[in-house]
């Protein structure tokens, strides 16, 4: 386990990597706060990566969602292969894309990246993804029918050539994007991520003698790719399989999940086929999205501790086959696909409870619920995300907790910012007792959130609803959760997934499905049993 | 004696007092064991002390400030008061729903902090106020008994009452505290609109609840203590420390007890202050360590930063976020598990790595000899001779220097190949590492630049790792200061009376009714000033008027002082330029073209600052030679170096020392690096010059 013999030693290292870790953190911070997409600054809807000059992620922002991982030096990768080849930057360039297939599976997400030189050569690249306000097209949600009608689509291209900003660039943001100082706003912080990243990197080059990445960045990824192997090892060699439906449009035409694990020594790799082929909403996944959103539980499982970066993922591949829900390819609208990737986790844990049985949780109420709201409120365009949770699967010695968020990471909007913000007002929002799978552990509760238009005008709102009219699984004989589901008052038919518009005086209630029970019921302790009456938790 | 002031500081394992004679300028120190349950015992065992080693006379003390860690522990072990919860009818759960989000995203067994109020007691009342104010629902007033029959039949002792856009109509709320004292003049009541009037409704209900839940003890507390001083003939002024630096009565601590969360630390900060203020350091990183975290805090321009953002009863110590969200005013302090106890080991990525998990006090670091086998903080110090085997604590607990360097070879040098020393280096490096790390972050996010910060160091392990972490920040200099040991309670006696009022007020720059913003701070000032005048004796006041603001569609604010005299559109550009500035200092560019948002206006009016000199008495005998002896001490650069040991109390003042060196004294040891020079100031404080 020594690293002595390197020119670096251990102890050294690891001071070098925490301060590697937080200049990413840093400069995420900043991000953070100067962001106006409520995703990015509520939800860490963002991440910020370190990589050597190959492309190679040395550190990653902490508190990033799943969906970014690995996906910056999968880009980085891209750019330097089939854009610019390491010969084509220069100090004080900034690439930006927003390439679905590059990035992160939809065009919201924005890629930005830069390069770090150090006596006139290039040593690294610092990136970062957010989730940018709006792109233009349709609002956002699984509501467009094809990929352009989900708004602006950036090519790899220069956002800043040697520090000058590309103002046609620039240009045709703003004229194709709602809120678009908002949306330039975002991009602009992104890219004074970048410069204080690099501003700090130099720095602590130069307080280490440092002339390049190259050996600090294979002893991280050495380091963490043997620590992720070591973790896989200990599980049972096998091909683990598992199915798993999901509600798709929510009126019949469902999608169907396979997946077969195999793990085998040190390695993982995750096999879909057999599932659904692209959907016609636009909840479909490109692969980098597949991958994150399957690694991500993985991690979890096996070795949480283990620092994001390229060590830590080598293990771990993932195949769906190409025109598939998992692997769609162009022209397949994608916008909602984080409702797709959301449920991996169920397919990936029901495939890991035969392998890793107490390393797993049940199935959560998820994919995370969102609406989006678009209007005029005061004379202005408003554009309102707002997210809802449903309840989190039991865990073995845990019962799940209720409504909370899983596998992605995002805060509810709070009801007064809210109600502040635009013409609504929220009429409940409570627990939702009987929604939790029961079981030895139980799943946590869902909720009821309801809304009403309280404006002069019709909103515009997309809705993203999951686990309609399918529950979360329950995990080694416990139960289901309860499912989800809608209302329109006055009643009316309301899409589960798309475009519509509430009405003056209408009233949407949001009722979120409950997380899965883990072991037979007949396992629950009396007390639990009790505690869940007395509480309410159960009627 | 006369003009006499007690500081008394109630932290986890020692009550500490300082005694200051305004008269004669004489300082004495003192240290109790905290008693469990309760923990006025232990003060009036330390005030015995004070009598009988410095005659102390309780009836003749002037003032008494105090501070305790009661409200933070009741919280942390879940032992308020039954508290029930009032809130509008359908959002009953908010206080147990939260915001939804994990604190830790790897980690699929972590567990949420459960609310302070289950959800049997908690109860809705049909009532509905807009964002504007208005009421859209009245509130009926049928349903008030339905809080009766649960009041009575769960023999709740605290009822909180957070109803929905209460910062824009406090009229619901009143109405119930009103029916609520009528009917039940037994029980606490604590309205939202009194505790935290500001919008975010979960975080206003946990502030409220948490403020209901612990003010029945705060209450029966300060009483016991009340009566237990007055029976000895106590006359003098009581006054409580809260989390902000101020001062406050009293009644003002029973009304708002979670003021008093972060009272001892934010002592230690107004101690760095005054000492700050007296040595003319304008910036100085207040560094803090003992057996469990290290903290930080930062004073600039001579005074204490403040953050809005706070968390108690966290599930897990340092993870932001798995915690109680409190919105009140304390110190910004960082806080990392770094401490003398922090446990060293290699992680499965053969990286070693300290802390945040510590050996607290039982079996403690290997070297307490009670059965610990893990390597920790205080283990490498020992082994790198930084701390003296026979002298810990004064010399009242023996070290096993056999038992450190086991731990440590078994633990740490094996695994890595390395020798004993060379993986004490390695621990000593990694616990400065990163503590500066975090103070780095911490002050660059301020926009302010480290190398212009001097550190002050106290804590029982401060002092210890002081120097080298002083190092890394390239800080100047360091004051290690007199009463290093019992900087909280000494930092009691010299912070102000204040009273801060604060007003949530979500408008645009451009859209203010500047008549209404004048009209709302006048009467905040006044309130203030009130307060002020009643409890400091003092007309000479310091007002202070800030507003949070942010560019509209941001979710971050920025703390801006509002110009001075009456406001008007007049000084649009002069609020506009005051936030671009500061904007700018933090993120390096200004957003011109989006205009700006006034959130939270905060008025504060303060007391005079009250000074001491510092002479100390000790009980100690001076030495006429300060040299107590040599010993071997590691250093990264040299290895092992014959080190002169000094003992503080026998140093002279003003006598320029060259490092490294090593200085004893009872609390704590004073490691002085490679190219340092110290020495003693006329005040007694340890200066070193880096």
């Amino acid at each position: 386990m020594s690293l002595i013999d390197q020119k670096i030693d251990s102890i050294s290292l690891s001071i070098l990597w925490s301060r590697l870790i937080s200049i990413v953190d840093e400069a995420g911070t900043t991000l953070q706060r100067t962001s106006f997409s409520t995703v990015t600054r509520e939800s860490n809807d963002f991440a910020v990566v370190l990589m050597d000059a190959h492309g190679r992620a040395i550190a990653q922002s902490s508190i990033s969602v799943p969906s970014f991982l690995g996906v910056i030096p999968m880009l980085t990768k891209a750019l330097i292969k089939d854009y610019f080849p390491l010969d084509q930057w220069e100090e004080g360039d900034v690439v930006m894309t927003n390439n679905p297939w590059l990035c992160a599976g939809h065009k919201p997400d924005i890629g930005i990246v830069s390069p770090i030189f150090h006596n006139d050569s290039i040593i690294g690249f610092i990136g970062t993804i957010a989730h940018s306000p709006d792109m233009g097209g349709v609002l956002w949600g699984a509501g467009a029918r094809d990929l352009y009608e989900e708004g602006l689509m950036v090519p790899p291209t220069k956002l800043y050539i040697k520090g000058v900003p590309n103002e046609t660039l620039f240009n045709i943001i703003d004229h194709n994007v709602r809120a678009s100082r908002q949306t330039l706003g975002d991009i602009k912080a992104q890219v004074a991520a970048n410069t204080q990243g690099i501003k700090s990197l130099k720095n602590l080059m130069h307080e280490n003698d440092m002339t390049d990445l190259e050996e600090v960045s294979d002893l991280i990824i050495n380091a963490s790719e043997k620590a992720m192997r070591e973790a896989i090892t200990k599980a049972p060699d096998g091909n683990y399989k598992y199915t798993y439906e999901t509600d798709g449009d929510g009126l019949g035409t469902g999608c169907h999940f396979e997946i077969d694990v195999e793990i085998k020594g040190s390695n993982i790799s995750v096999d879909y086929t057999g599932t659904s082929g692209q959907h016609p909403l636009s909840i479909n996944a490109v692969l980098n999205y597949t991958y994150a959103y399957t690694a991500y539980p993985i991690k979890c499982a096996f070795s949480p501790e283990v620092p994001n970066n390229d060590g830590a993922f080598k293990p771990i591949k993932v195949w769906a086959p190409e025109g598939s829900l998992l692997n769609a390819q162009k022209p397949a609208p994608l916008g909602a696909r984080n409702i797709t990737g959301n449920m991996l986790h169920s397919v990936v844990f029901g495939a890991l409870a035969q392998a890793i049985p107490d390393k797993v949780q049940a199935d959560c109420g998820s994919a995370c619920w969102c609406v989006v709201l678009n209007g005029t409120h005061k004379g202005e365009e408003y554009v309102e995300y707002f997210f809802l949770n449903g309840g989190y699967g039991a865990r073995p010695g845990l019962d799940g907790e209720h409504v909370l968020s899983f596998p992605t990471n995002v805060a509810n909007v709070p009801i007064e910012v809210l109600e502040n913000d635009v013409p609504v007002m929220v009429t409940q929002k409570c627990l939702l007792p009987d929604t939790a799978g029961q079981g030895q552990y139980r799943g946590g509760l869902g909720q009821r959130f309801g809304f009403k238009n309280i404006g002069e005008e019709s909103i515009n709102i997309s809705l993203l609803t999951e686990k309609t009219v399918t529950a979360a699984q329950g995990l080694l004989q416990g139960e289901n959760g309860a499912m989800g589901g809608y209302q329109i008052i006055p009643e009316r038919t309301f899409p589960a997934k798309g475009l519509d518009k509430l009405h003056p005086g209408e009233e949407l209630i949001l009722t979120l499905p409950g997380g899965a029970g883990y072991g037979p019921v007949s396992k629950r302790k009396q007390s639990a049993i009790q505690m869940d009456k007395k509480l309410g938790y159960v009627s | 004696m006369s003009k006499l002031k007690l500081g008394i500081d109630i932290g986890g394992t020692f009550t500490d007092f300082v005694l200051y004679d305004e008269k004669s300028e004489g300082i004495f120190f003192a240290k109790s064991l905290t008693t469990y349950p309760d923990p006025t015992n232990g003060i009036f065992n330390g005030i015995e002390e004070l009598e009988k080693r410095f005659g102390l006379d309780i009836s003749k003390v002037e003032t008494i400030v105090h501070g305790t860690t009661l409200v933070t522990n009741a919280i942390i072990e879940r032992k308020g008061a039954k508290t029930a919860l009032v809130s509008t009818r359908g959002f009953e759960d908010v206080l147990e729903i939260g915001r939804e989000l994990r604190y830790d995203i790897y980690d699929l067994f972590l567990t949420m902090p459960k609310p302070l109020i289950s959800r049997d007691l908690r109860i809705g009342i049909t009532e509905r106020v807009d964002t504007h104010g208005n009421v859209v629902t009245p509130l009926r007033k049928s349903e008030l008994a339905s809080i009766s029959q649960l009041i009575e039949k769960e023999d709740v002792q605290a009822v909180a009452v957070c109803l929905l856009n209460s910062f824009a109509n406090v009229e619901h709320e009143q109405t119930i505290g009103k029916y609520l004292a009528k009917h039940h003049p037994e029980v606490s009541i604590s309205l939202s609109s009194n505790i935290m009037p500001e919008i975010r409704e979960y975080e206003r209900s946990s502030a409220t609840a948490m403020n209901a839940y612990v003010q029945p003890l705060t209450d029966q507390y300060l009483d016991r203590l009340k009566q237990k001083l007055n029976h000895k003939n106590f006359t003098g002024q009581l006054l409580i420390m809260i989390s902000n630096g101020s001062l406050t009565t009293l009644e003002g601590a029973i009304k708002i007890p979670i003021h008093l969360l972060e009272s001892g630390p934010a002592g230690g900060s107004m101690a760095g202050v005054f000492i700050g203020n007296k040595l003319k350091y304008k910036n100085l990183l207040c560094f803090d360590m003992g057996g469990t975290t290290a903290k930080a805090s930062l004073i600039h321009e001579g005074k204490p930063e403040i953050t809005h953002h706070f968390e108690a009863g966290r599930v897990k110590r340092f993870k932001k976020g798995s915690g109680l969200p409190v919105r009140i005013p304390v110190i910004d302090m960082i806080e990392i598990g770094a401490g003398g106890g922090s446990i060293a080991r290699v992680n499965e990525l053969g990286l070693l790595t300290v802390g945040p998990d510590s050996a607290s006090s039982t079996p403690g670091p290997a070297c307490y000899n009670l059965g610990g086998t893990e390597a920790t903080v205080t283990d490498a110090d020992l082994v790198l001779g930084y701390l003296n085997e026979s002298y810990f604590l004064g010399g009242t607990m023996q070290l096993s220097r056999q038992k450190a360097v086991e731990a440590i070879r078994n633990t740490i040098a094996k695994p890595l190949g390395i020798s004993v020393e060379e993986a004490a280096m390695g621990v000593h490096r990694i616990v400065n590492e990163n503590m500066a790390n975090a103070a780095r972050v911490h002050i660059l996010e301020k926009g302010m630049d480290p190398r212009h910060f001097s550190m002050m160091a106290f804590g029982g392990a401060g002092p210890v790792h002081a120097f080298g972490v002083a190092r890394l920040l390239n800080a100047p200099s360091m004051i290690i200061p007199v009463g290093a040991g019992v900087a909280s309670a000494l930092g009691f006696l010299v912070s102000p009376v204040a009273f801060e009022k604060i007003h949530s007020h979500i408008k645009l720059l451009d859209d203010l009714d500047w008549n209404y913003v004048n009209d709302f701070l006048a009467e905040m000032t006044q309130l203030g000033n009130r307060f002020v005048t009643d409890n400091s004796k003092e007309k000479n006041h310091e007002i202070s008027r800030v507003v949070d603001m942010r560019y509209e569609g941001q979710g971050h604010e920025i703390t801006i002082e509002v110009p001075d005299g009456v406001l008007s559109a007049d000084l649009k550009e002069e609020i506009k330029s005051r936030f671009e500035k500061e904007y700018t200092l933090r993120y390096s560019r200004i957003i011109s073209e989006v205009p700006l948002e006034m959130v939270t206006w905060r008025v504060q009016v303060k007391g005079p600052t009250p000074s001491i000199e510092i002479v100390q008495k000790s009980d100690a005998v001076d030495k006429t030679i300060a040299i107590k002896g040599q010993r071997k001490a590691y250093f990264k650069e040299t290895g092992y170096l014959n080190c002169n040991v000094y003992d503080r109390y026998s140093l002279r003042a003003n006598e320029k020392i060259n490092g490294p060196a090593i200085i004893e004294e009872k609390e704590s040891t004073v490691i002085v690096g490679l190219n340092g020079t110290f020495y003693l100031d006329k005040d007694k404080n340890i200066i070193i010059e880096m």
